[in-house]
């Protein structure tokens, strides 16, 4: 027998949304999060000890800086192009965060750009004292990084 | 739920009195509330939203208790390494181990490197890859840059060469 289209028991056209199990699971995701949460954001600032093996071989002129500290306020800076002292230029200034932005000025001005050609840095090295602290060494080496040079290796000064 | 005053008066004295009671409670709130449970679920929603967004699936590190680490603007990411730690007070500690005052592992280093030598050992069992020779490094701000250039010497002759210097991100 057929059945008569049209006829039969009517269906509501309104749906309505079962909000229980949704909040249920908002509420544990929500949970989940933020148990799950970081919220002091820890990176790292890589060092290379291996020193100088990182350098492209093939690369015919390479330059190589070296960093050495003074004191807190003060460094040289000691660029190497194929082992040999090329320049030598020293960082001074009253405080330790002035001496940080004249470093990131003569490395802008004076290291990568020589003869109005911009030069790669292939390794720096940073040569520390013990008046210097760890964080400033870390804000020097931020400044080096923030400059495309990313090959640092920091060096042992014994009894300095 | 909301409270219902109708009833039903049987006289004019009656209705009188209902309406006078209705009259008096236009100005109070209502006993009950109805949960708005759209602007809930839109809550939830803008929450879970922000709080998937800044979930990080790179691997943590525990910073040792005691230990400032230093601010860097060029922070890269953590990666999952042993953790050797210096603390103010001049403790070393190698995954929230104490091995001993820094100043005397840089004059005996021996127990460190036996320790170290312990790693790489683990590492070449559980590993088919060569060994990538790296470790995470914290030390307090405020402590000498050349302690923490001995210690990484020290880390280097144990052939790990590749060390992660352990900042907060700004």
């Amino acid at each position: 027998m057929r059945r008569k289209t049209g006829l039969g028991t009517k269906k509501e056209l309104d749906l309505e949304l079962n909000l229980t199990p949704f909040i249920d699971l908002l509420s544990t995701m929500v949970c989940f999060l933020l148990i799950t949460a970081v919220w002091i954001e820890i990176g790292t600032v890589e060092v290379k000890q291996s020193n100088g093996t990182e350098a492209p071989a093939e690369k015919k002129e390479s330059y190589d800086l070296d960093l050495v500290f003074k004191d807190p306020t003060a460094l040289r800076l000691n660029l190497k192009k194929n082992g040999k002292q090329y320049k030598a230029i020293d960082v001074k200034s009253e405080s330790s965060e002035g001496m940080l932005a004249q470093l990131n000025e003569a490395i802008t001005t004076q290291v990568l750009k020589i003869k109005d050609k911009t030069v790669e840095i292939a390794t720096a090295t940073v040569t520390p004292r013990s008046s210097v602290n760890y964080g400033q060494l870390i804000s020097t080496l931020d400044v080096l990084r923030k400059n495309q040079i990313v090959n640092i290796g920091v060096l042992t000064a014994k009894g300095q | 739920m909301i409270l219902n005053h109708s009833l039903v008066a049987s006289d004019a004295f009656e209705k009188h009195l209902v309406n006078r009671r209705r009259k008096m409670s236009w100005g109070m709130k209502a006993a009950g509330f109805t949960l708005m449970l759209t602007s809930m679920v839109d809550m939830f929603s803008m929450l879970v939203v922000f709080l998937l967004q800044t979930f990080s699936s790179s691997p943590e590190i525990l910073i040792l208790k005691g230990v400032e680490l230093p601010n860097s603007i060029t922070a890269a990411e953590v990666k999952e390494a042993p953790v050797l730690a210096i603390s103010k007070d001049g403790n070393l500690y190698l995954d929230q181990k104490l091995v001993g005052m820094t100043k005397d592992v840089m004059t005996k280093p021996e127990e460190l490197l036996k320790k170290l030598n312990g790693i790489k050992h683990n590492w070449a069992q559980s590993h088919t890859n060569p060994f990538s020779g790296e470790i995470n490094l914290q030390a307090d701000k405020e402590i000498e840059s050349t302690t923490v250039s001995m210690v990484m010497a020290i880390l280097t002759s144990s052939q790990f060469q590749s060390i992660q210097l352990a900042v907060m991100g700004r």
